[in-house]
Parts: C-alpha cells; sequence; structure tokens
C-alpha cells in the first residue's frame, strides 16, 4: 500500500484518476482490523546472548576444528585410561625402553600365538618383576562362563587360554611349548564353573595391546603415562584459571563498582604486582613452599588436607601462585569492563528508576561482564599449563608419583638422543592442547565479545 | 613529561624494594640453613648465623640489605663459592655478560625478524604468505621453549651434527645459533602476529586513504604511515619480552649448558645459598622493571595522543 502511494509526485491531485490507474477502490482506504494488523507484526525468535553467541562461534571455521580436536584430547586425556589395559605407574619388567608399536621378545611370543588361541592371560605381559602365578585359586571369565581352576605351585612364563568351543576348553601352554611361534603343545587344565569367594581374576584378553607409544626405561607404557600427564596438565590448567576467574572478578568488580578513592589504592596494588616479574617468583615460591606443605601434609589430620596432599606441594604451590600473581590481568579488565558499564545508559536509567545497587549489579553489570570473563578464563587456561610445563621441565611443579606433561618432558631429557620419541609424544600433545585452547579462546573472544576483536 | 618519568622512576624503585623484601622473607622461610649439613654442629651453625649477620630479627637483617645494596655491597655467598663476593660471581665471571648477550641477541632477532613478517603478512592479506605465516605464528606460540630447544638439539646437534651441542661460553657464532634461535622463536611469532593485526588497523585508517587518494605509493604508505602506527602496541610488547626472556633463559641455559644467570639462579635456589638468590632476583627484576620503565617512556614518546596520567581500564 505505502508503495503505491509512494510512486505518485507529491503534484498529483485527482485521487479518483489515481485510484482508477491503479485499480484500488475506496476500501482499500478503510483502516486495518486487529487480525491484518496482527499478521504484519514481524513475527521472529528473539535470540538469547548464547544462542547468538553460538551461532558466530560455529560460523568460524578454525574455532570449530580446534574445539573438535580440544575435545579429542580431552577424550584422550580421560576416557582414554579405560581402553588400554596399562597403568601409568605399572612397570612391565619384560618390556623396557621399547620404541613405538613394538614388542619385547617376551610379548612377541604370545602375539605370535595369540591367533591360536581365543582367550588368553599371559603371564609375561603383566606388570610387576615376577612374570609368575603364586599357588592358588583363580577364575576366568569367557562369554559369561566362569572357568575356575587352583594352581598347586608358582607356575612362571605361561599362557593360560581359554578355547570355549574345545573339548578342553582350559589349557596351559608353556614357553618351551611355543616352537617358531606356534603352539606344539597344549596342557589340558581341571577346573569348575564356580569360582571360591577367595580367587583372583586372571582378566583374559585376545590380544596383546601394543605399546602405542613405547615403553621408558623401567617398562613403564608411555601412551598411557602421556594420558595420565595430559589429564593432570589438563586439570592444573583449569584449576588455576578457576583460581584467576574467583580472584580477580572479585577484586576488578570491587575495585570498579566503589571507584573513588578505593579504586585509586586497589589499582595501585594492582600495579605493583604487574610490574613484579612472576616467574622469579614463582621459582621461589616452589622452592619455600615445597617443605612447609609437605610437613603440613604429614602432620594434619583433617580430611581436606589429605585431599590436598594426594595433589602434592608441587602442584599446590603452583594454585597459590596463581592466586598471588596472576590475577592481576583479570582484575583489570573486570574493572575497566565495570567502569565502562557504570556510566552507560542503561544503568543511569535504571538509577533513575530507583533501582538499588544489588540489581543493577545482578541485572546490567553481571551479564554484561560474563563474556569477558568466559575469554579471560579460557586464555587462561593455556598459559597456565605452559607454566606448569615449564617448572616441571625445570625439575620444580609435580613430584615424583605423579607426572605432567612438562615433567614427562624433563623426564625424556636424560635419554633424549637414544629415545627421542619419549619427549616427542608428551611434548607434541602439549602443543596440541596448548594450540586449540588458544583458538578456541580466540573464537570465543570474537564470538562473545566483537569489541574485544584485535 | 618531567613529572611523569619521575612518578614511574619512583614506582619503579617502589617495585624494586618491594621485590627485595618479598624475596628476603621468602628465603628465610625456606626451610633448613645454609650451614646445615651432616657434620654441623649446633654451635657451629650459630658461630656462622653470627658471622654474617644471620642471627638479627628480620627486620634489621631486611635494613642491612637494602643498605648494603644501595652501597652496591651484595653480600657474600655462603654456599656455593663460601666466601666470595656475590657482586663478583655476577658480574666478574662472565654470566652477567653471557645472559645478556644472549638475552639481547635474542630481542633483537624477535624484533628484527617479526616485524618484517607481520608486515609482509599484512602486505599479502589474504593470499598464502599470509595463510602461512598465520599457521607458522599461531602453532610457534602454542610450542613451549624447552620443547623447542630440545627437538633444535636432537636435530642439528645429534642427527646430523652441524652444530655443536655444548654452546658453552657462546664465543663463536655457531655456538649461539640454536640458543637465540629457541629462545626468540615465540617472540617472533608473537611480534609478527601482533604487527600484522595493528598493520591492518592502520591500514583502515583516514590518514592511510588520503595519502592513498594523493597517489603516493602503496610500499612508501605501507613503510612510512602504516608502519610507525602499528609499531606501538609492539613497543608496549617489549616489557613482557624482556621478562620472558629471562624467563626463557633458565631452560635454554640448561639446555645448551651456558653458564649464565639463568642457570646459576636455579642453582642457587636449590642450595638454598641466600645472598646469591636474593642478589640473582634483585638483578633479574630491576632488568625487567627497568624496561617496563623505557618501554612506558618510550611509549609516551612515540604517541603524543597517549594521556599517562589518565590510566583507566
Amino acid at each position: 500500500m505505502k508503495e503505491t502511494f509512494a510512486k505518485l509526485s507529491p503534484f498529483q491531485v485527482d485521487p479518483a484518476r489515481v485510484m482508477g490507474e491503479y485499480g484500488l477502490s475506496a476500501a482499500d482506504f478503510e483502516p486495518a482490523s486487529n487480525d491484518e494488523k496482527e499478521s504484519m507484526v514481524e513475527k521472529r525468535k528473539s535470540v538469547s546472548y548464547w544462542k547468538d553467541a553460538w551461532r558466530r562461534f560455529k560460523a568460524n571455521t578454525v574455532s570449530m576444528v580446534a574445539l573438535a580436536v580440544f575435545i579429542l584430547c580431552l577424550i584422550f586425556a580421560f576416557i582414554g585410561p579405560y581402553f588400554i589395559p596399562y597403568s601409568y605407574g605399572d612397570q612391565y619388567r619384560s618390556s623396557q625402553k621399547l620404541g613405538p608399536k613394538e614388542f619385547s621378545d617376551q610379548e612377541q611370543l604370545v602375539v605370535d600365538v595369540q591367533d591360536e588361541v581365543e582367550y588368553m592371560f599371559a603371564t609375561f605381559t603383566q606388570p610387576g618383576s615376577i612374570t609368575s602365578l603364586d599357588p592358588g585359586a583363580y577364575y576366568a571369565k569367557v562369554k559369561g562362563k566362569v572357568y575356575a581352576f587352583e594352581l598347586e605351585k608358582l607356575v612362571d612364563k605361561v599362557i593360560i587360554a581359554v578355547n570355549p568351543d574345545d573339548a578342553d576348553p582350559l589349557v596351559m601352554i608353556r614357553e618351551k611349548d611355543i616352537v617358531d611361534g606356534h603352539i606344539v603343545e597344549k596342557t589340558p587344565m581341571e577346573f569348575t564353573t564356580t569360582a571360591s569367594p577367595d580367587a583372583k581374576q586372571l582378566k583374559m584378553v585376545k590380544k596383546v595391546f601394543p605399546h602405542v607409544f613405547g615403553t621408558d626405561s623401567v617398562g613403564r607404557d608411555i601412551m598411557a603415562r602421556t594420558m595420565y600427564g595430559a589429564r593432570v596438565s589438563i586439570m592444573i590448567g583449569i584449576v588455576s584459571a578457576l583460581i584467576v576467574l574467583f580472584i580477580g572478578s572479585i577484586y576488578g568488580s570491587v575495585s570498579g563498582i566503589l571507584g573513588g578513592k578505593v579504586d585509586f589504592v586497589m589499582m595501585r596494588i594492582v600495579e605493583l604486582i604487574y610490574s613484579i616479574p612472576e616467574v622469579l617468583i614463582v621459582l621461589l615460591l616452589q622452592v619455600v613452599l615445597k617443605d612447609p606443605l609437605q610437613n603440613w601434609f604429614d602432620t594434619s589430620e583433617s580430611a581436606i588436607v589429605h585431599a590436598l596432599s594426594t595433589l602434592g606441594a608441587g602442584i599446590i604451590s603452583i594454585f597459590i601462585t596463581f592466586a598471588l600473581l596472576y590475577w592481576v590481568t583479570m582484575a583489570r579488565i573486570i574493572r575497566g569492563q565495570v567502569l565502562q558499564l557504570k556510566q552507560s545508559e542503561y544503568v543511569t536509567a535504571a538509577r533513575a528508576l530507583g533501582a538499588s545497587t544489588g540489581r543493577i549489579i545482578k541485572r546490567h553489570l553481571l551479564p554484561n561482564c560474563v563474556g569477558p570473563l568466559v575469554i579471560t578464563t579460557c586464555l587462561q587456561i593455556p598459559s597456565a599449563i605452559f607454566l606448569e610445563s615449564f617448572l616441571s621441565f625445570l625439575g620444580l611443579g609435580v613430584s615424583a608419583p605423579m607426572a605432567s606433561l612438562g615433567s614427562l618432558c624433563s623426564d625424556a631429557l636424560a635419554t633424549i638422543t637414544l629415545y627421542p620419541y619419549r619427549l616427542l609424544y608428551p611434548a607434541i600433545t602439549l602443543t596440541i592442547i596448548v594450540l586449540s585452547l588458544n583458538l578456541v579462546g580466540d573464537g570465543l573472544r570474537d564470538a562473545l565479545d566483537p569489541r574485544l576483536k584485535k | 613529561m618531567f613529572v611523569y618519568v619521575l612518578k614511574r622512576i619512583g614506582a619503579a624503585v617502589l617495585t624494586l624494594l618491594l621485590i627485595m623484601s618479598i624475596t628476603f622473607f621468602l628465603m628465610n622461610a625456606i626451610p633448613g640453613s645454609p650451614f646445615l649439613t651432616e657434620k654441623s654442629t649446633p654451635q657451629q651453625i650459630e658461630l656462622a648465623n653470627q658471622k654474617y649477620g644471620l642471627d638479627k630479627p628480620l627486620v634489621v637483617q631486611l635494613k642491612n640489605y637494602i643498605l648494603n645494596y644501595l652501597k652496591g655491597d651484595l653480600g657474600v655467598s655462603l654456599k656455593m663459592q663460601e666466601g666470595t663476593d656475590v657482586s663478583k660471581l655476577l658480574f666478574h665471571q662472565g654470566k652477567f655478560e653471557l645472559s645478556i648477550k644472549l638475552g639481547i641477541s635474542a630481542i633483537l632477532l624477535a624484533i628484527v625478524i617479526g616485524i618484517p613478517l607481520g608486515c609482509i603478512a599484512a602486505y599479502n592479506r589474504g593470499s598464502w604468505i599470509d595463510g602461512f605465516l598465520r599457521v607458522m605464528t599461531t602453532v610457534g606460540v602454542a610450542i613451549p621453549t624447552f620443547v623447542l630447544a630440545t627437538l633444535l638439539l636432537i636435530y642439528f646437534g645429534v642427527k646430523h651434527p652441524v652444530l655443536p651441542t655444548n654452546s658453552g661460553s657462546l664465543t663463536d657464532f655457531k655456538s649461539m645459533i640454536m640458543p637465540i634461535i629457541s629462545l626468540s622463536f615465540y617472540y617472533v611469532c608473537y611480534i609478527a602476529k601482533l604487527t600484522r593485526t595493528s598493520m591492518l588497523d592502520a591500514i583502515n585508517q583516514d590518514y592511510i586513504r588520503t595519502a592513498r587518494a594523493k597517489g603516493v605509493k602503496t610500499r612508501w604508505i605501507v613503510l612510512k604511515h602504516a608502519l610507525r602506527n602499528s609499531l606501538i602496541p609492539v613497543v608496549t610488547y617489549l616489557g613482557p619480552v624482556t621478562a620472558g626472556i629471562i624467563t626463557g633463559s633458565f631452560v635454554v641455559e640448561s639446555t645448551f649448558q651456558i653458564p649464565g644467570l639463568g642457570k646459576y639462579f636455579v642453582n642457587s635456589i636449590l642450595s638454598r645459598d641466600y645472598p646469591v638468590i636474593m642478589a640473582t632476583t634483585v638483578v633479574l627484576a630491576a632488568l625487567v622493571i627497568f624496561m617496563n620503565l623505557v618501554v612506558d617512556i618510550v611509549y609516551k614518546m612515540i604517541d603524543p595522543r597517549i594521556t599517562l596520567t589518565n590510566k583507566e581500564g
């Protein structure tokens, strides 16, 4: 309708002629009914902040790929250990110093015959220094059936195999029974189908699982250790980022909201801490805190302290360092944001309408600070992982029974010329994690706060 | 301007004093005495404490130590080389020079390579060169220094022994290549990234359009107008670079066996040689603070638009 009129020149004055020309009648100029009005209202779903951000993030191919890679890293670190039969601390004496995907001679013996039996338990591939089974009751569970048997004396270097469809389902194969990669003799074993309560279960496998990343000098599986190290590193990164988030956002928002002299003093403190070269203090703290923390762990009886002690003094001191020194960037960003928002018109409007400070903080300041908070926290994780790996590499950081990607790299250094892959795997994992997190952080920045885009 | 410089110097001195106090108290919190060995008796420890003034209250010790530092007396090593002046250990045995040589070369390399790379990327925006440089710089900032250092060491030192694995005192050019590359690679990438983004920012400014309209050649625009203005973020980044290079030197100096300050610092912490820890921390911190001060002043000088009294945000 509007369009039709727009075509008229303001000089044309004869409505009847115009109406005739355009095929309009007087009825077209009646006021619209409510139904008609309704149909003109533009109906579009309102898009929430997060939906909008997610849409922008999805459009960014690089960040999406990085996110996928990071999720793969998480799966590798947290779910991976359930899929490999090796654990990070177990030592496989017969499989020391193996290269990636190599088998030791004894494992090779088992690998050669693994197709000739269906399910097996080989003593050579078990952790520990002794490749034997003590006398006692054992049972194995295959396809829901229980095969329980008793050993009267100690057996060494044997394969206990189950072929459910054979006449003798449970057999024992000794090392000497394997000739040129074939089983020449199987000793049938007597068994019952119910296990006595004190019997130990033997975990039957179909195949020998290769040491995908090889093993170290004491026969620990490097892939299991890399998974474990990645887990520790990622958790340190996340916890440190949360600490920074907590302290930095509270400090920054208090400073920004109160303003005036309080703000001035608080910001001078931030500047002072900001100009301290952190790493020097971090190194000092690492050494200073280690012994007193260990002491505290050993003497205190409280459950929380006990839980902390499993983390080890090194990790706790990393957290303390972050709590002391690294929150200043976050505090500055949040303060800047709060100051900017405080002067925005809608906050003034809310104030003029009589909103309380609490309501303004809750309704206006907090939701608008979420973007920068998420971005800074996300980018803090890789830098925490970096710092931790640096400390662990120097021999500070995480201590002995624990391992992080940095300490794995540091362990690998001693034998670097002979076994470079021991450094390579944890180093590549570390790089991939940091890289993907950096890219995800960049993507988040673009998606959550387009104004912050560099 | 003058008032500003004075203020900044005041703040720098205050920071340095704060660092000295923090180090002092932290150091005294390290359990165990520097004189505690298997053979020493309590009397001996007490005597030694008296000799070095460690029996006095902490505050008095701190005061003495700050006053001595002002006089240029850094104290005497208690353990690593007992009885030797710390200043002699740090400055007259080439440690300081070695670290400075390494650090300055790395910073220079980062600037000399990083800035042109950033310019090239911005100049060829969207081309394969830009793409390649973007991938390189993004990956580059995700590789820890120690990984790069060891990989270089394996590849060029062991597998194809073209460069020495033990860099020693960096006397010849060959021994400097690997330490400097591993120390500066991260910063080359970071500076290239920074230059690229700020260059692209600058290119969209009005004065560039004016220059273009006047018919100034593109190359000249990039060099004269865009580069100058895009250097500001790079200059501000030089403060953190100094701190980072010092950190990196801890790793690089131990990997390539360079007897510099970084390695010495780590050793002094492990052997609890109070005066040495103290002196090294203060010297390194002073370096970083000085660099920050210079950066702040230079920043003000190259960009008159920036009002430094107003430090909002």
